[in-house]
């Protein structure tokens, strides 16, 4: 049996979903945080029946024709796939708004229960809802929940569980003779009638509120900018820099000195094994998957902080405060939240972007959300501002605000490159009200990302160093290969051709650091890993040794890296298309070979001219004159420029 | 008028939505906010304001408020 939960946006759907099924589901105070349906079985403590029952998540709509691809998911799901039960999630804080939509439901003749939920919110501005009376004016059950404190929901399900298969009638019948809009009044004034017998409000709808209040700053036009600006860097600082605020770096440094002891203590237990067998399990899976996970702290801390910034309603204030700037650019600020769910992760954020109802602007969006540096290359982030800008903690903050800029410049050469609409564009986004942010849920989500950055740790980045170290311990002839001699090896000889590539942005042909670019493409973090495990550094996660080591200087003889080339790297990483599972979802949300085939190329032309600048500049700033391969990157910047330039006269003459 | 010279604070009814999206028109209705039904300015800014329909809050930009006729 399958029940599915239907209603407005931000009503509590996903909420119950998770609270039904036991799963952690995303979340958020803003409409439109599900994109896609899911399905999942109902916690057999709730169900009193022996029947296996299923409960279908969807996204929110507020009617049955649709605005934006989201909404039609649910449409097309509630006509084609014939659940047995819709559970209406109604926000009783707007009850005439999400009527309108119920009063639809009920025509399909499928059964129907009306989950009244954030009721407590209600209690607590004195609004009461006669349920009886509304249960008796709708023609199906009401049930009152509150789904963020899991009440009502046991009641919610066995009265679902008692309607299989039963009959549905129409509450409100559409005569046939009116136009389309006539009938939609008429529905609406029907709802409006059951509205004012069934409910009483002590506040008046439109009167000035705390919330109101508060709004009034956050979205001031210029407070509202600093608002976000040190509430985005506060994120930032707390997660990853050093300081008396720096949480996770201080519960890094922990991590990363029992993972050394553990290293260490393997290390010795092994002395005298196999060489190759020592430095697979040591310098491989060791050192490389024990670099990714010491940073998990810092990753951990962030995703606790933006979901604590994604529940409390924040999120569509941004918004409004972005709004303007990115209007210039050709976006609005509805790009603005898939660029914030993309300092998690990538996936999530490129789906987001369903919410966009103007194509050009939703693939413009798609394809760059992802240059907002994600959790995976957090530790990437961390390792490069730990080990060569020990004295700065602002580098690592910094990478997110370059990411912000290169999506505005991205966004106005797209717009360059497509043309303006000629459709004026206009902008609207529901501010719901302000909520406190639950800890327990932020440690809930967090402890979730936490288990899958951990499980990704040991199965594709482990495997990516294992097969790293092996690469690099036989030559082509399979043959192992003796120590100083590692640029004979497999791994060497099928980087070392990206490594001249590379020169431009890092002045010197690093196979090395090619190799590491590269495996970065299947996830992130293997950047931080497979550099771990080509330059053998068993010391190498611990950024705070490397800098007792003699700062820049010993690191650079290692890695043979400048400070200005480190950063170079650092952005050229960041920067470049993202993971192969990020591309897949951007291929899945832009529906065009076209698009994806322009957007891969925007971003390593991107990723390069950024890393090419970077290193340039900071050489001729730091030697007086420039870098190695200034001539050969110089040329190939000016050819990406020609192209774009290229495309833009192409499109004014059109 | 439109809803960009409305005052703050005062409820007004919709006369009608000339946007000439036909999409958005159908969404606004959805939301309640189509002619006959009151609106109600919370607080405005520079390019945009807030206006309460029904029982929420939307933040729309001056484009969209000058299509509201009140």
């Amino acid at each position: 049996m399958r029940l599915a939960l239907t209603g407005n946006p931000n009503s509590g759907k996903t909420t119950m979903f998770n609270a039904l099924t036991a799963s952690s589901e995303k979340i958020g105070n803003w409409s439109g945080v599900t994109v896609d349906s899911k399905e999942k079985e109902i916690r057999s403590s709730l169900c009193s029946g022996v029947e296996k029952l299923v409960a279908v998540d969807l996204p929110g709509a507020y009617s049955m024709s649709s605005y934006s691809s989201e909404e039609s998911i649910t449409s097309e799901y509630i006509k084609n796939e014939h659940p047995d039960v819709l559970i209406n999630v109604v926000d009783a804080t707007n009850l005439s708004r999400s009527l309108f939509f119920t009063t639809q439901l009920l025509e399909l003749g499928i059964p129907l229960v009306v989950a009244l939920n954030k009721t407590d919110i209600n209690n607590m501005k004195g609004t009461k809802i006669d349920e009886t009376a509304l249960a008796e004016a709708l023609g199906c059950p009401v049930v009152n929940t509150v789904s963020t404190a899991k009440q009502g929901l046991a009641e919610l399900v066995e009265t679902a569980a008692g309607l299989v298969g039963k009959e549905q009638k129409p509450a409100f019948v559409q005569t046939d003779t009116v136009s389309a809009e006539e009938a939609d009044r008429q529905r609406f004034a029907f709802v409006n009638d059951i509205v004012e017998k069934v409910e009483s409000r002590e506040q008046l709808a439109s009167a000035k509120t705390v919330s109101d209040r508060i709004d009034e700053v956050i979205t001031h036009p210029l407070i509202g900018w600093l608002v976000f600006a040190v509430v985005m860097f506060g994120v930032f600082y707390i997660s990853q820099a050093e300081g008396p605020l720096g949480v996770g770096k201080f519960f890094e440094g922990i991590l990363t000195g029992w993972i050394e002891t553990f290293q260490e203590w393997l290390g010795g237990r092994l002395d005298g094994a196999n060489p190759f067998l020592y430095a697979i399990l040591i310098d491989g899976i060791v050192g490389g998957v024990g670099a990714v996970l010491g940073f998990l702290p810092l990753v951990m801390v962030m995703y606790f902080l933006i979901a604590l910034l994604e529940d409390c309603g924040y999120m569509s204030r941004a918004s409004v405060v972005l709004d303007p700037v990115f209007k210039k650019v050709g976006l609005s600020g509805k790009s603005v939240i898939p660029m914030v769910i993309g300092t998690g992760c990538g996936i999530p954020a490129v789906m987001s972007c369903r919410v966009i109802p103007d194509e050009r602007e939703r693939r413009t969006t798609a394809m760059l959300a992802t240059f907002m540096p994600c959790g995976a290359k957090l530790p990437v982030i961390a390792l490069f501002a730990g080990a060569f800008f020990p004295d700065a903690s602002w580098v690592g903050p910094l990478m997110y605000f370059v990411g912000i800029a290169i999506i505005l410049i991205g966004a106005l050469i797209i717009k360059a490159i497509t043309g303006m609409k000629s459709q004026k564009s206009y902008f609207i986004i529901e501010l719901p009200e302000y909520k406190r942010p639950s800890l327990k849920f932020a440690a809930g989500s967090m402890l979730e990302r936490a288990k899958a950055y951990i499980i990704k740790a040991a199965t594709v980045i482990l495997v990516c160093n294992t097969v790293v170290q092996v690469m690099q311990s036989f030559d082509w002839e399979l043959k192992l290969i003796e120590e100083g001699m590692e640029h004979t090896s497999i791994l060497a000889g099928i980087a070392g051709p990206f490594a001249y590539l590379l020169v431009p942005v890092v002045g010197i042909a690093s196979w090395q650091l090619a190799a590491a670019a590269i495996t970065g493409f299947i996830a992130k973090e293997n950047v931080v890993g497979t550099l771990a495990t080509v330059f053998a550094l068993t010391s190498f996660i611990d950024t705070e040794a490397l800098e007792l080591m003699g700062s820049g200087d010993t690191v650079a003889s290692v890695m043979g890296l400048t400070r200005a080339a480190a950063l170079a790297y650092l952005m050229f990483n960041l920067f470049t298309p993202p993971c192969f599972a990020a591309i897949g979802a951007l291929n899945a949300e832009l529906q065009s070979r076209r698009w994806l085939a322009a957007a891969i190329g925007f971003q390593l032309a991107i990723g390069f001219t950024v890393g090419f600048f970077v290193f340039q500049i900071g050489t001729l700033i730091a030697t007086g004159s420039v870098g190695a391969g200034f001539f050969g990157g110089l040329i190939a910047v000016a050819s990406f420029v020609a192209v774009i330039i290229g495309l833009i006269i192409k499109n004014r003459k059109a | 008028m439109s809803l960009a010279d409305a005052h703050m604070g005062i409820d007004y009814t919709i006369k009608n939505i000339e946007s000439g999206d036909a999409n958005l028109e159908n969404f606004l209705f959805t939301l309640g906010c189509y002619s006959g039904e009151t609106v109600t300015v919370i607080s405005r800014k520079k390019r945009s304001l807030i206006m309460a329909v029904k029982n929420s809050r939307y933040n729309i930009d001056l484009e969209l408020a000058r299509a509201i006729l009140v």
